[in-house]
């Protein structure tokens, strides 16, 4: 009933037209909420810019590649893949990586990313506008949409994060940080010295919910109705952070994307978080491409990689969305100093319940240029198609995950007609 | 409750600016004036042509699309329309600028080319234009200059004056039905904000005597002290981040090329004996070297925030940022680039790591004589900010960015100006990036941006080291030919500048209309937390014309207190008095809920309501409880990241809005503190007491005269903590008297609690505190009750 009841109140930002106003948002927020059961979104940035031909999208061809040639292009199913095997230093090859996830991976090659630096490409890829600062992440938004009381709803670890004010973000730098605060009642976390008794607590709870009924009741700025909403809405809910305790491993993995992804799984184990971003940097390779990309490349797989399994693990496998993207693509020609440029045609990948994978989707040309598509059929057409740029993408992950016509979404439009929306990309 | 709040239908010792049409032809404004006469550097229009110019085909799409090319210096500057950017021009040379763009327009529109105009024709690429199709047929900008061209081609000027006055009319003010703090309110969120402290009994005597007049001159006490200071390095440090330099400061900031004797002198022990010496416990002495080293780096780190103390301290024209030819060196420091023998006389005291002078540095010498840096005068060009090796080092740049990124830092942090924020986007930007050998050069879709950042990146080319290599150094081969040479907005940089290019630089910032404008955004974010508005860009949006009120309004002010700043040196303690004397800092509420969609997009942005960054909230319960917590100190390990704070590299941005894991810290924050605070209030004597100066902890609800000293305790406590001034009779103190008098009460119904405070909340005591009524434990819980509201956790 509550998150209903928040769900409305979100419509327009939080508190917005909340039926009643802030009295029975307060009112009805008293109670904790069960567990966020899922889905689970989890969005992987290649902070930088990586470079797909080493990986969905390989070439061989014009000299695009110098670790590899045309004829050493490997597949797996409908998936091409680059050859990294022998040129990895460390974590995972392209080989392994298809071999373990390509039947259910789905690439799209071709995206247009329209621009070539990394503050709007990262803006763009991340929120699926290019030409504003307001608009959410879809981690953001989907967490607001989904799972608003939930105490750390959107989860980032980097890459571009705003939230459109829709939904708090949250950072954890550190598993043990999660410890310090699950019991936030207690004296040093431990639950057999808690700073007030129960009485004194409960009387406490009622008189700070009777306060923000009182609060409601007066005519405040939008800023304030927002504040007010958040800080009651961050408090109660906070309680849930208990649940995390017991889900927090003992061990602290030592590489950059499984830390991250361990306090990420953790909180969606314990069902107080919707989605969250997971970034690795040093992506953009202007010297040295091969080098740098052979490291980096193998090391964000292997965090993939190392995400799903955990997942799987934790029995919530079934329930992880991920995806899979950067904010731009690289040049098909080598600079001077061995390394490759900023390229505003790339990729994205995607796996997850009700994507179907063994698929791809678009192209790039001979000359690593995108092919125009029909979003109608997903069928590639030079002529009549056109370019897929990231609204594209972020209109088929709000449909796919169910938020396409919630309130938030519609605050954030980004419009496409009927005709351009991409049409069967899940499968 | 007495709030406190007012509501202003004519904002109140404000600069609001109020626009006046007219048909005379001239740029005419007039300030409605409150404290001081402000003029912005911009004017409205002078007739409803002009005032549609103005809002509505200038700044919906001439700014926008045609000014990045059709400007001196843009790609289009060969063109016949040459525009005049306003924003980098000050009164009546803004106005002429805005008129001849009109004027430049309404030609346009008055030539007829078949069914359309020339201006539409060009706008939509039907005729040569080089920016091709710039709007799209019937879109929302076409639509703005179609009705321009109708205005233009309007006969009568009768119907245009009726309808400017209409126009005119219909307009409320922007802050009607705005409640505004009052002045107590105000007094008490500017000593917090700006100086870590609660007000002073004299300043709230002056304040309740003389109303808000009293404010200049509290403000300019204020402001001098030391809270002040390190609230205005930490605030300017969240915008420069210059504090999140990588490494070891010793080694990122100073090169083995150029300090390799000196960097690290902490190191040899003739140069430390003096310090560690005297310490005759082995132990004790290496601790004491580990404090040297680090206090020597933080020392390091400190120097562009002491640098901006220094010019504000003293009052120096803040254009200093850019121009200073010196820079601000501590004795740790001095020892560090080798100088310390020539400038110990002038500290007061040479011992302290953190005192700091301000010194010119000599031109660096190199270990080989390549290295040596031109200097026409001998010394190092200081060139405030520009030239700060920290400031260099945390901007750094690589072989193929070419120092974009510090022109691109540079706009930001000195113009005001993101080149990145909201670019343009390119029909095919791989195909650009493939037609042409040097795109930034050739494209005009990167033209448009590259004319004006790639000079910048010029200024900057004998800054070319690379990480932990220092910032001084020449690149070999000279500096890129396949870039636009180094200048400032299209003024050439004379090849006998560049050893000094950045005072160069630093001199034409300092003159450029957008550096007080940036600085007065500054000093918004420092105020707020956040940056300025943004204009609106979805013309479609039918919100849009609320959405640029509320940016124009407060365009506005930014700009009105601009040239104040400018006008008067530019000191940038004024500019921070502006910005608190403003509607915008004080609106605190609404008379009556405002439910209509247009208005409330117009207020959306407005109220300080900052939720408190985790070094505020240390320094709120200082100032509240005369010790901080202490588990939001930033780089302790404790939980500053967690609540939203920075660590200058990575994190760059502070949270806005509080999570569930943020809510956990601030309950941790309230048990904790009111665990800690409570006994130990009613231990002290009453007169030292900051919490319960008026009351014993054996006063128990029940009888009419304990009960008003118990609502007299809250009242204190409420304006203590809350900053709230309650009646005792009030809704409020009815509040929170029902929970304390509700805990006792239930206590007593339990037959054995304990008769004193639980362990953890007695622990430091001044004398025991027996709690045989359970009222010590209740204070408690209602200190912990007031510690989570958003009165306190937020400004």
């Amino acid at each position: 009933m509550r998150r209903d009841f928040l769900r409305l109140c979100g419509l327009a930002g939080l508190s917005f037209a909340c039926p009643g106003g802030l009295a029975s948002f307060a009112r009805a927020a008293v109670k904790e909420e069960p567990p966020y059961a899922g889905p689970f979104y989890m969005v992987f940035n290649a902070s930088g810019g990586w470079d797909t031909t080493y990986l969905m999208d390989p070439k061989g061809i014009n000299e695009m590649n110098r670790l590899y040639k045309e004829g050493d292009i490997l597949t797996k199913g409908a998936h091409k893949f680059a050859p990294t095997d022998k040129h990895k230093t460390g974590g995972m090859s392209n080989e392994e990586f298809y071999a373990e996830f390509g039947s259910e991976l789905l690439t799209f090659n071709g995206l247009d990313y329209s621009v070539n630096n990394h503050s709007p490409g990262a803006r763009y890829m991340a929120t699926g506008k290019l030409d504003s600062l307001a608009y959410p992440t879809f981690a953001a938004l989907v967490a607001a949409a989904k799972g608003p009381t939930c105490p750390l709803s959107f989860l980032t670890f980097g890459n571009y994060s705003a939230t459109g004010n829709v939904v708090a973000m949250s950072r954890v730098p550190y598993l043990p940080s999660l410890q310090k605060i699950a019991n936030a009642d207690h004296i040093e976390g431990n639950v057999k010295s808690p700073y007030h008794e129960d009485f004194a607590l409960a009387r406490i709870e009622k008189a700070l919910a009777e306060q923000r009924e009182m609060r409601a009741a007066t005519p405040l700025l939008p800023r304030q109705e927002r504040a007010e909403s958040m800080l009651y809405a961050a408090q109660v809910n906070s309680k849930a952070m208990a649940r995390v305790t017991p889900h927090i491993p003992t061990n602290v993995p030592k590489e950059r994307l499984a830390q991250q992804a361990e306090i990420a799984l953790a909180s969606f184990k314990a069902g107080v978080c919707v989605s969250a971003n997971l970034s690795i940097g040093q992506f953009d390779s202007h010297q040295n491409n091969d080098v740098d990309q052979m490291k980096l490349i193998p090391e964000f797989l292997a965090g993939i990689a190392y995400v799903i399994r955990r997942a799987e693990a934790l029995k919530i496998r079934d329930k992880l969305v991920i995806v899979i993207q950067s904010e731009m693509g690289r040049t098909p020609t080598y600079n001077k100093g061995n390394g490759k440029d900023h390229w505003s045609i790339g990729s994205i990948m995607f796996l997850g319940p009700g994507i179907k994978g063994n698929r791809v989707i678009g192209a790039t040309d001979e000359k690593q240029f995108g092919v125009a598509l029909n979003p109608q059929s997903l069928a590639l057409d030079k002529d009549k198609g056109i370019k897929i740029r990231p609204e594209h993408i972020h209109e088929a992950l709000r449909e796919y995950a169910g938020v396409a016509d919630h309130a938030h979404a519609k605050k954030f439009p980004l419009g496409l007609t009927e005709k351009e929306k991409l049409r069967g990309l899940w499968g | 409750m007495d709030m406190g709040r007012g509501t202003s239908k004519i904002p109140l010792m404000t600069l609001p600016i109020r626009f006046f049409a007219t048909l005379l032809g001239a740029f005419a404004f007039s300030v409605a004036v409150g404290a001081a006469e402000l003029r912005p550097y911009s004017a409205s229009g002078c007739s409803v042509v002009d005032d549609y110019f103005v809002n509505e085909v200038w700044a919906k799409v001439a700014a926008e699309s045609c000014l990045k090319c059709h400007k001196a210096g843009g790609d289009a500057e060969d063109s016949k329309l040459v525009l005049l950017d306003p924003a980098r021009l000050t009164g009546a040379k803004r106005a002429e600028a805005l008129h001849a763009s009109r004027a430049a327009f309404a030609a346009m529109a008055q030539v007829k080319e078949g069914n359309s105009t020339r201006l539409l024709l060009k706008a939509t690429g039907k005729v040569k234009h080089g920016g091709k199709e710039a709007l799209k047929p019937n879109s929302a900008g076409h639509k703005v200059l179609a009705e321009f061209v109708r205005l233009v081609n309007a006969p009568s000027p009768a119907v245009v004056a009726k309808a400017s006055a209409a126009a005119e009319k219909n307009a409320p003010p922007f802050f009607s039905g705005v409640a505004m703090l009052d002045d107590r309110r105000l007094l008490r969120r500017v000593t917090l904000q700006l100086a870590a402290r609660l007000p002073t009994d004299a300043e709230m005597s002056a304040v309740a005597s003389q109303g808000v007049k009293a404010m200049p001159a509290i403000l300019d006490a204020l402001l001098k002290e030391d809270g002040f200071y390190d609230r205005l390095r930490e605030g300017f440090n969240d915008i420069f981040l210059t504090l999140g330099v990588d490494g070891n400061p010793d080694q990122s900031l100073l090169s083995y090329e150029h300090f390799e004797k000196s960097r690290g002198w902490y190191q040899n022990t003739n140069l430390t004996k003096e310090f560690l010496e005297p310490i005759t416990d082995a132990k004790e002495r290496q601790q004491a070297g580990y404090q040297l080293a680090n206090d020597y780096r933080k020392a390091l780190l400190a120097e562009p925030m002491r640098l901006i103390e220094h010019i504000v301290r003293n009052e120096r024209p803040f254009t200093e940022l850019v121009t200073a030819d010196y820079f601000m060196v501590s004795p740790y420091g001095a020892r560090g680039y080798g100088i310390f023998g020539e400038v110990k006389d002038k500290f007061k005291n040479p011992a302290d790591p953190f005192e700091f002078i301000p010194v010119k540095l000599k031109a660096l010498t190199g270990r080989s004589k390549s290295e040596n840096q031109d200097s026409a005068t001998g010394l190092y060009p200081h060139a405030g900010l520009l030239s700060a090796f920290q400031y260099l080092t945390r901007y750094p740049t690589t072989e193929t960015n070419r120092n974009r990124q510090r022109a691109r830092v540079y706009f930001l942090h000195f113009l005001g100006v993101d080149v990145l924020e909201l670019a343009a986007r390119v029909g095919d930007a791989a195909a650009v990036s493939a037609k042409f050998e040097n795109p930034t050069m050739q494209a005009s879709e990167c033209v448009v941006c590259h004319k004006t950042i790639d000079p910048i990146a010029g200024l900057f080319q004998d800054y070319w080291r690379f990480a932990d290599a220092g910032v001084y150094g020449k690149r070999k081969g000279g500096w890129f030919t396949d870039m636009f040479a180094p200048g400032y907005e299209g003024e050439a940089m004379p090849g006998a500048e560049r050893w000094r290019a950045l005072q160069w630089l630093g001199e034409r910032t300092a003159k450029d209309p957008r550096f007080a404008v940036a600085m007065v955004e500054h000093a918004y974010y420092l105020l707020t937390g956040r940056k300025v508005l943004l204009p609106p860009k979805d013309l479609e949006d039918p919100l849009f014309a609320a959405k640029r009120r509320a940016y124009a309004e407060q365009r506005k002010q930014v700009e009105a207190i601009a040239t104040r700043f400018a006008a008067t040196g530019f000191n940038f303690k004024q500019v921070l008095k502006d910005w608190v004397m403003t509607d915008f800092y004080r609106a605190d509420g609404l008379a009556m809920a405002a439910a209509n969609p247009a208005r409330r997009a117009e207020l959306d942005d407005l109220g300080v309501v900052r939720m408190l960054a985790p070094e505020q909230v240390e320094r709120k319960v200082a100032a509240i409880f005369g010790k901080g917590w202490g588990r939001l100190k930033h780089g302790d390990g404790g939980l500053d990241m967690l609540y939203g704070g920075i660590d200058s590299k990575e994190v760059t941005e502070r949270a806005a809005d509080p999570s569930g894991a943020m809510g956990a810290i601030q309950r941790i924050l309230a048990n904790d503190v009111a665990c800690k605070q409570t006994a130990l209030d009613f231990s002290r004597a009453p007169s030292d007491r900051l919490l319960f100066p008026h009351i014993e902890p054996d006063v128990v609800p029940g009888s009419a005269e304990a009960d008003a000293q118990i609502r007299r305790a809250i009242v204190h406590l409420h304006q203590r903590v809350l900053g709230r001034f309650d009646k005792p009779e009030s809704p409020e103190v009815e509040r929170t008297y029902q929970l304390f008098a509700g805990i006792v009460s239930d206590a007593a119904e339990k037959k054995n609690f304990d008769k004193q405070e639980n362990y953890s909340c007695r622990q430091s005591l001044v004398a025991p505190v027996p709690d045989p009524n359970y009222t010590v434990r209740a204070w408690r819980a209602v200190v912990t009750y007031l510690l989570r509201r958003q009165e306190f956790l937020y400004e």
